[in-house]
């Protein structure tokens, strides 16, 4: 793939907060590229750092008591070390975020389709006539019925689904070239989440973006990305093609993953394989493998020396010192 | 599954209504079943068909509008004071958010010897052994964890203390509110697990309320679905899995997500959203949203009856054959 096809270029990039505690390595040195079109899912826990490292992607993060080193080219654009006035320059028209809660990522006092218009008017200069006539447009988009009507409804007049077709509205507004998705169904029904995802998916088609699908539901992603990061304690520990992340994971605990969620598929009472223990703390890190303590196949060696990404294959990288056989069955 | 078996919990035509007259809520509106002593029955559905409404109501913390609640033979419905209190000692609840249900300002053996204290029927010694025999049971070393406050504890840990507390009076049956929606995947197989390996030794009975498919099955014997304040099918899990007779069942099942990407591509995605409690459609409440919908669909409510031994639906033209 040419550089021209890369979309966003990610570098050793890390976050980390100070607290009271200490230092707490939220992100801790991730690199990744996604391309034009494509949709790639980061799967991780609570506290993997995988809502961290997308809020860095878009510069969000908080002004004081936080370090962000690494670089993030976005569309040639460098994101970091640079001021927010920069950064504000491709909000919007380059990259935009669905954030989790639909109830809380939207204003309740104001007109859902002023929280569109707003964007229009602010970003592309607008007239109010024209941004009206955009938004009921942006709202018909996402599939809203009557958008005519909804212009005028405020959002805690509209069911959880159609807050979120709201937010995936004004993320929309300026014609982003890139989507975050930051767990963009998590809380929604199962109904309402299938109608969600099959929602962007169309809209990644129609609009030639490419998506950032964030999600600790290996379900979401299985079969609406072409290719899967595995988070673990603020840093990658597998990424390869979707296929690769299912069927020929090296990574004991893209496995352990994997297999700790029930299936719909298989039989009733059917013993789940629990992870022992859980996450480390993030301001105390183990010293080798994050993973280690928790780990079936653990060595002396992964407690003591931090495995680095390597390659498995093509795109395919992961980080352990005795990893699965390539089949993902045995170790190694 | 055999009808000679007794039932635990009966429940009959139990409804629950919010407010008055034209702002009257039906949550629940009318749902009967059994829950056989042993087992688990899993109750699945989206947010609003009144699964939560309908475990609350079973513990009274909501009053029932109509309907009977046979626990051990026992109506719980016209009970009061005292004897409502003794008949909770039976059936104890487990809710959602495992960090809000447990005080953060008291001591871990503190919450789970609460049931013992308020019944006072045990002594100072009795009472630590137990909440230590608890504690161990749940995974939480007394000695360690017993004088800490229940803040300093994460969701998983939390809920394992839930669990030890309501274990303490010794219940027949638990009523588990979306009990692991709260948690990382691996930390909910270990809760699952636990619950399972507790509910062998303690001979419990389980009524497991949760929207997660995946999660009900894997815990179920039986499962029923219910939508918008009715049930619309019960079977056992593995059968209405595999061949589900309710049109919603089917489509609820179809939307659920399979971690595999070799899943065949999402079958039909069912359009629209669940209709408001307060206007529920004429005759079948999925008539709205069900593309198999006719005339009689709305003309007539479908009750819910026999349609193979033990699998119950209530619609008017089922998707497999009938064959009870």
């Amino acid at each position: 793939m040419s550089d021209a096809e890369r979309l966003l270029v990610v570098e050793d990039l890390a976050t980390t907060f100070e607290t009271a505690t200490g230092p707490l390595a939220a992100v801790g040195g991730v690199s990744l590229t996604l391309d034009k079109n494509e949709t790639l899912g980061i799967v991780g826990e609570s506290g993997s750092g995988k809502t961290v490292l997308a809020r860095t992607i878009m510069g969000l993060q908080p002004r004081t008591n936080v370090t962000v080193t690494g670089s993030v080219l976005l569309n040639g654009h460098q994101m970091v070390g640079v001021s927010e006035a920069e950064k504000r320059k491709y909000w919007g028209t380059e990259v935009a975020m669905v954030f989790q809660d639909p109830m809380t990522s939207l204003n309740p006092v104001m007109r859902v389709g002023r929280q569109i218009d707003e964007a229009l008017r602010v970003r592309l200069g607008m007239s109010k006539e024209d941004a009206r006539a955009r938004a009921v447009e942006l709202l018909e988009l996402v599939g809203i019925p009557s958008p005519q009507r909804r212009y005028r409804a405020y959002p805690g007049q509209l069911s959880g689904g159609m807050r979120q077709r709201v937010v995936i509205a004004t993320a929309l507004a300026c014609s982003p070239q890139l989507l975050m998705a930051d767990e963009p169904t998590t809380g929604l029904d199962v109904t309402i989440q299938a109608q969600i995802l099959n929602l962007i998916d169309e809209l990644k088609e129609r609009l030639h973006m490419s998506v950032v699908l964030i999600t600790h539901d290996l379900g979401v992603v299985a079969t609406r990305t072409s290719r899967i990061i595995v988070m673990y304690a603020g840093r990658v520990v597998e990424t390869g093609s979707t296929r690769d992340i299912f069927h020929g994971h090296r990574m004991p605990y893209t496995r352990a993953l994997l297999e700790s969620s029930p299936k719909v598929t298989s039989p009733s009472h059917t013993r789940l394989s629990a992870i022992p223990g859980r996450p480390p703390n993030l301001s105390r890190l183990p010293a080798g493998c994050s993973f280690a303590p928790r780990c079936a196949y653990a060595t002396a060696r992964c407690h003591e020396e931090r495995p680095e990404l390597r390659a498995a294959g093509p795109g395919h990288d992961f980080a352990c010192w005795n990893p699965l056989a390539a089949t993902g069955a045995r170790p190694a | 599954m055999s009808e000679t078996r007794t039932p635990l919990l009966q429940v009959r035509d139990l409804a629950v209504t919010f407010g008055k007259g034209r702002h009257a809520v039906s949550a629940v509106a009318g749902v009967s079943f059994d829950v056989f002593a042993g087992e688990t029955l899993g109750l699945v559905g989206e947010s609003g068909c009144g699964k939560s409404t309908t475990g609350k109501a079973l513990m009274k913390i909501v009053t029932p509008s109509r309907g009977t609640i046979d626990l051990e033979g026992v109506e719980i419905t016209r009970l009061k004071g005292r004897d409502l209190r003794n008949a909770r000692t039976r059936m104890q609840m487990i809710f959602q958010d495992p960090i809000s249900s447990l005080n953060p300002r008291r001591r871990v053996k503190d919450i789970v010897a609460e049931p013992l204290d308020c019944w006072k029927k045990v002594t100072g010694d009795e009472r630590s052994a137990i909440v230590s025999k608890l504690l161990n049971e749940v995974g939480i070393d007394p000695f360690v964890y017993g004088n800490r406050y229940a803040r300093q504890f994460s969701g998983g840990q939390c809920q394992r203390i839930s669990i030890a507390r309501s274990l303490a009076m010794r219940p027949k049956m638990l009523i588990c509110d979306e009990m692991v929606s709260a948690l990382d995947v691996s930390v909910q197989a270990q809760i699952l697990n636990l619950l399972a390996d507790l509910k062998a030794e303690y001979g419990l009975t389980l009524l497991f309320i949760a929207h997660d498919l995946a999660v009900v099955k894997n815990v179920s014997d039986r499962v029923a679905v219910m939508y918008l304040g009715k049930i619309c099918e019960v079977g056992p899990s593995d059968v209405l899995y595999e061949a589900p007779a309710h049109p919603y069942t089917k489509f609820l099942l179809g939307a659920a997500l399979e971690a595999d990407p070799d899943a065949p591509t999402h079958g039909d995605v069912l359009e629209g959203e669940p209709p408001s409690p307060i206007d529920p459609p004429s005759g079948c409440r999925f008539r709205t949203r069900c593309p198999l919908a006719q005339e009689r669909c709305a003309a007539e409510e479908p009750i819910l009856g026999d349609i193979a031994p033990g699998h119950q639906v209530a619609c008017h033209f089922p998707l497999i054959a009938r064959t009870a």
